[in-house]
């Protein structure tokens, strides 16, 4: 029991000057400035001033035990000098727990607690000051990335302006070329159209014929056909490899070593008309065919054809600029952040090795599962 | 002895899901039990011999002959110190030794009766006498002309003796003489579901009835999910007693569970009697009653009418092997029964102060770090608790006394982290060891032999969580000394002393045994499994607490949880109902579960908060964690499937709820400590859904009961209706008790153990009141050196002291007496403080006149210390 008093007096002076702010923000001070007597904080009740950390609740908000235990829901400052101030449960003091990185929540227990404030300051200032370098680096980063985003975007929009440019030449280009294509179609239709209205007036085009076949072949063009003329372009209809011997020639000329246009329309024009002996070496269809062999029905179909080709190949020009700009537009489109800092993620793509998986993240773009065995799932 | 006295307990029938019940055996499907109920009352087949009687100063024998097979039995007669009888019968010549149950009983019995120099027969009371009856045998054990027991009045004593096996082939039917029992089927061999029973030793089941005249209500045998008050049996199958791991446990029916104590307590207002049979086979108990079925109104009328019979249970038991071995406590009172029973097989262990704080389990806190944020979870919402708990997949592939390198690699620096907090931690060690030859634990016992055999003398295997698994045989002492020291710090590496031990599945579970559990023609040395099985659990725990104990040099009191018991685990640690259900009805049996236990011996019991399967709602968590504040084990468990759920995980409100229940219970720890003894407090848990109110049963026609949280006086002897909220635990605290408490909550236990103590006076209406206070250390057995403090505490003629109960013990505490609050107190003028040295001292007071309470402010005496307070 003495013991016990003794303990108790001695602890009782280094605690007499240190109790009454024990446990309270300076905030908090106004309350228990040194009176007669204490209002509890709630105004619940008055008691006397010695009374106030005395470890007895009276106050039934506990504010009469800043400091002590002595109250279920009161609860203790640390003030913690060189780190962060805080409150915890009054139930945490001399509890036999530091809490308080000061220590002053454990004045009167079995355990020693050490002042770790300071360190733990220290500490706390070399991780903000790490945070802090992290984050500037962050930023430095951050901005060049803009930077680089806000470039490569107006590249790309420039990209796409000239796109558009090309496309819109294209389009008239394209315009123009249907045009010509359309002319080219009915110019052709017009001359077959001809064509087969020649059929009904024969004279004038059998006549055009004849002029025709008359100065294909005269070769040499002094307006008649010789035997050397005869047998360089006509050959036997049976025998077409066989150059005809002279006499043969001679016969066509009607035994005559000349044979001027007059002659040939009553003769050989008959002849050859026919188709069944003799035709001209030249040309391809037997003289029954002579439609397709007409010169200006043959220069319509070129001229048709030529423009077809010409405007297939505008449309496929315009059609992959057209999906090229729809390509730009589609990735101009994705919100790469308020600057463009995320643009530069685009196109790029990352692999993450997880157990047996293998994970690839294109952002904008994809993300796939790979298994070590190979079988690959897209993620989306 | 039971440390709730809970009254008006709501009786509701339902069973919402279920166990797969063909997983388990009915009486029908047990081939021993099919048998011997088939036998009926009747007359005895048993004659007792009289000429062989011997009387000696400690014990009579006689023999006893089945005049049809003219098998002779031995019966032996003890009388123990403390009105205690017991009766043992054996085949006077077993073909081979039977089994009599080791290490249950505290001491060697006939030593204690040696001293004893009375008759026999005259049972050391006076007025007491046994009376046997030569044919047929019965014994009855009178008190002046009243029958307070009698044995084999029914005639159903059946003792199977053990036989030679014959080879049914070569021995045709006709020949069976007339003195041979006929071979029924499942006496050599028997098959359920898959598994087959080789029987080697055929038949040896053994059989007897008690009656007890004059009781209606007959208590205990535990386990079974069903209410106090044992039901009649008659119509269904009996109560059964057989170790198991039952999946989803049904409720309000008699299929064994968990854990086994063959004991009943068998209570009318006249008298009060237990029965102890000593038998770790399987075991099927019988109830039957003259009463049963009579309304009250019936009763009432034999009662005006003055005609009829007296009212009277008869009980039987049936175990499949072992012999008879009957302790039959006289009583005449509860407290006496309660004491004759902790004789034979002791108190409560006295638990460490921290383990009957709050402790958070999870099947399974995931790893380290998870322990750490749950750690941190606890105090950013100021909630106390002292142990976490750690379930199967800590361990390095279900291998146990191994930690998970990955989850759990440094599990020192988080014992640590603990300790630092003054908290503390359970790590679960199963008996089922996981088959690797890459695993130290497997290879020793392989190598030392020490696994249970199978019939044909091989390693046991079965499954279990590691996959395939051998069981050590814990009923050796060599194996048991062995695992105690795999407990030491440099054996279980990475554990510290703030590490304890939780022992599931101790049945044994054995998920593709028959039942769940281990083959009967197992081995367990000479004997079979089938002998010892209700014993295994008990050893699985001894053993383990026995290593706790070891690695500390003797000095820390161990806490060990166990699921699978037997008479006497009381003596090692702690219990706990196994795998209940997240539904109000599993929270409502919890209650007479743990009572059941706690009428046997066992009352360090508790259930797990919140239900193991399924997810509770928010209502019945809160309500749970209400409950179980003031049971006696609380934790709060969950399997592995269902949502988290640590109290701050349901809104703010309620874990404020939850944060007040687990407050009041850290608040009682005090009076927790020292519990085991006292029946100062009346708990009537809120256990129905959406409830405005409960109807709690005050006792006592002359006793006053305090609220708890509002000091308001109710008298005793009625039914109170209690409005209730959800914050409501209706708490009473008796007049003429005084309950220390330490208002101070603090995060654990431990930080609360220099805190000063409130003192709750209530006063009786002879304004009286009476109380104890027990402080030691909490953690050491150093209270048995004497370091302890224990004072007497009594309020009469207005003044309070505290007096020394041990005046050669010493132990010197910080605590002190920090207030008093006086209940049914009258206004002093002053209030007078007198201590030891003769100072005095005036006290401040204050007087709340409308509910008489009276609050002394700051005594501040020591609380070790002689002191007397004067209210004038």
């Amino acid at each position: 029991m003495r013991v016990y008093i003794i303990v108790a007096a001695v602890f009782w002076c280094g605690y007499v000057d240190s109790r009454k702010v024990r446990g309270i923000s300076s905030s908090y001070k106004r309350f228990y400035r040194e009176r007669k007597s204490f209002l509890c904080i709630d105004g619940s009740r008055m008691i006397p001033f010695e009374q106030v950390n005395d470890d007895y609740c009276d106050c039934e908000d506990g504010s009469d035990e800043p400091g002590t235990s002595a109250c279920p829901h009161g609860r203790f400052y640390c003030t913690n000098l060189g780190f962060r101030p805080h409150y915890i449960p009054s139930s945490r003091v001399n509890d036999g727990i530091c809490d308080c990185c000061d220590a002053s929540d454990e004045y009167n227990s079995h355990t020693r607690c050490q002042n770790t404030c300071w360190n733990l300051g220290q500490r706390e200032r070399a991780y903000v000051e790490g945070q802090m370098r992290t984050l500037d680096e962050g930023l430095r980063l951050k901005q060049q990335l803009i930077e680089e985003g806000v470039l490569l975007w107006r590249e790309k929009q420039a990209q796409l302006r000239e796109l558009q440019q090309v496309a819109e030449d294209l389009q008239v280009k394209l315009e123009e070329h249907r045009r010509k294509k359309h002319e080219a179609d009915r110019l052709k239709e017009q001359t077959l159209k001809a064509l087969e209205a020649g059929n009904s007036g024969l004279i004038r085009h059998q006549n055009s014929s004849v002029t025709s076949i008359f100065h294909l072949l005269d070769t040499n063009k002094d307006g008649s056909l010789t035997v050397d003329e005869i047998k360089a372009k006509v050959v036997l209809v049976h025998d077409e490899q066989r150059v005809l011997s002279e006499g043969e020639a001679l016969a066509l000329l009607d035994r005559g070593h000349r044979m001027d246009l007059s002659k040939f329309q009553s003769t050989l024009w008959d002849v050859l008309t026919r188709g069944d002996t003799v035709k001209i070496k030249d040309t391809q269809g037997a003289p029954g065919s002579l439609s397709s062999e007409d010169p200006h029905l043959k220069a319509a179909d070129k001229a048709a054809e030529w423009e077809a080709t010409n405007l297939k190949k505008v449309e496929e020009a315009y059609e992959t600029v057209n999906m090229e700009i729809s390509d730009l537009q589609k990735k101009l489109a994705i919100d790469y952040g308020t600057d463009w800092e995320f643009l530069f993620l685009n196109g790029q793509c990352y692999k993450l090795k997880v157990y047996e998986y293998t994970y690839t993240l294109c952002p904008f773009n994809q993300v796939t599962q790979k298994s070590t065995a190979g079988v690959e799932v897209s993620l989306g | 002895m039971a440390p709730l006295l809970v009254v008006g307990l709501a009786l509701c029938l339902s069973g919402t899901w279920a166990v797969d019940k063909g997983n388990f055996k009915t009486c029908e499907q047990s081939a021993f039990c099919k048998r011997q109920r088939a036998l009926k009352p009747g007359e005895s087949p048993y004659r007792a011999l009289l000429e062989t009687m011997e009387l000696t100063n400690t014990r009579l024998t006689l023999q006893l002959i089945n005049d049809n097979n003219k098998v002779r039995l031995l019966l032996e007669l003890y009388r123990l110190q403390g009105n205690i009888t017991r009766v043992k019968i054996n085949e006077l010549k077993p073909l081979k030794p039977r089994y009599e149950v080791p290490d249950v009983l505290i001491r060697d019995l006939s030593v204690l009766s040696q001293d004893e120099n009375g008759v026999v027969l005259s049972l050391g009371v006076e007025s007491q006498r046994v009376i046997i009856s030569a044919r047929p045998f019965r014994l009855d054990i009178m008190e002046g002309s009243d029958v307070l027991m009698s044995l084999n009045s029914r005639g159903l004593l059946a003792f199977e003796h053990l036989r030679m096996r014959k080879d049914t082939k070569r021995r045709p039917l006709q020949l069976i003489s007339k003195n041979e029992e006929k071979v029924e089927d499942g006496m050599w061999e028997e098959t359920f579901k898959s598994h087959t029973d080789s029987k080697p030793n055929g038949p040896s089941a053994v059989s007897l009835d008690f009656s007890l005249p004059g009781v209606e209500h007959v208590y205990g045998i535990p386990e079974h999910a069903d209410t106090l008050r044992l039901k009649t049996t008659d119509n269904g199958d009996p109560y059964r007693l057989y170790n198991l791991d039952v999946f989803q446990y049904e409720l309000y029916n008699p299929m064994a569970l968990y854990g086994s104590v063959p004991v009943m307590v068998a209570h009318s207002p006249q008298r009060t009697t237990g029965i102890f049979w000593l038998n770790a086979a399987e075991t099927w108990v019988d109830i039957s009653s003259n009463t049963a079925g009579k309304t009250v109104f019936g009763k009432m009328l034999d009662y005006v009418q003055g005609s009829s019979e007296t009212p009277q249970t008869d009980v039987r038991w049936i175990s499949e092997s072992g012999i008879i071995d009957v302790f039959i406590m006289l009583g005449p009172t509860p407290k006496d029964v309660f004491s004759q029973y902790a004789s034979l097989t002791g108190t409560q262990s006295f638990p460490p102060l921290a383990s009957l704080g709050y402790h958070q389990c999870r099947w399974n806190y995931n790893d380290q770090e998870d322990v750490k944020s749950v750690d941190a979870g606890f105090d950013e919402h100021d909630i106390p608790y002292d142990f976490i708990w750690l379930d199967i997949e800590h361990t390095d592939g279900k291998r146990y006394f191994t930690w998970d390198p990955h989850k759990f690699a440094t599990p020192k620096e988080m014992l640590q982290g603990l300790m630092d907090k003054k908290r503390k931690m359970v790590a679960i060690v199963d008996p089922h060891i996981k088959v690797d030859s890459n695993y130290k634990i497997h290879n020793e016992i392989r190598s030392l032999g020490f696994y249970v055999k199978n019939k044909d003398g091989g390693d046991y295997e079965g499954w279990c969580w590691p996959g395939s698994a051998s069981y050590p045989d814990f009923t050796r002492a060599d194996m048991r000394a062995w695992w105690a020291s795999m407990f030491a710090y440099d054996q279980y590496e990475g554990t510290m002393e703030n590490l304890h031990t939780w022992n599931d599945m101790n049945e044994p579970s054995v998920f593709n045994g028959p039942e769940v559990t281990m083959h009967k023609d197992a081995m367990h040395g000479s004997w079979e499994h089938r002998d010892i099985h209700n014993l295994y659990g008990l050893y699985v725990q001894m053993a383990t607490a026995e290593g706790l104990i070891q690695r500390s040099g003797g000095v820390e009191r161990p806490f060990v949880l166990t699921r699978a018991f037997f008479a006497g685990s009381q003596r090692i640690g702690a219990v706990w109902t196994g795998d209940n259900a997240a539904e109000w009805d599993h929270l409502k049996i919890s209650i007479p579960m743990c009572l059941s236990m706690g009428l046997v011996g066992i009352s360090f019991c508790g259930a797990d908060i919140g239900g193991f399967f399924k997810s509770p709602s928010t209502e019945l968590l809160v309500r749970w964690y209400q409950a179980g504040a003031y049971q006696p084990f609380y934790r709060a468990h969950a399997h592995l499937d269902t949502p988290r759920r640590e109290p701050w995980l349901f809104g703010p409100e309620n874990t404020a709820l939850i944060r007040e229940a687990v407050r009041q219970r850290y608040t009682f720890l005090p009076y927790w400590y020292q519990l085991f003894y006292r029946r100062d407090l009346l708990v009537h848990p809120v256990v129905e859904e959406g409830a405005r109110g409960v109807t709690a049963y005050l006792p006592g026609k002359d006793e006053v009961w305090f609220d708890v949280h509002t000091f308001q006086k109710h008298n005793g002897a009625q039914n109170l209706y209690i409005p209730v909220t959800m914050s409501s635990i209706p708490v009473f605290q008796r007049g003429g008790s005084i309950i220390p408490r330490k208002l101070r909550v603090r995060r654990s236990s431990t930080c609360m153990e220099h805190d000063p103590y409130t003192l709750y006076v209530a006063l009786n209406l002879q304004r009286t009141a009476d109380g104890e206070l027990y402080i030691d250390d909490g953690h050491t057995f150093n209270y048995e050196k004497k370091e302890f403090i224990y004072r007497k505490l009594t309020f009469a003629n207005k003044v309070l002291s505290s007096v020394n109960l041990a005046p050669d013990a010493k132990f010197t505490t910080d605590s002190w007496i920090e207030r008093i609050i006086v209940l049914g107190a009258s206004k002093p003028s002053k209030v007078t403080l007198k201590t030891a040295d003769g100072q005095e001292k005036q006290l401040e007071f204050d007087f709340n006149a409308s509910m008489s309470v009276l609050t002394v402010r700051k005594p501040g005496m020591n609380a070790g210390a002689d002191w007397t307070v004067t209210f004038q």
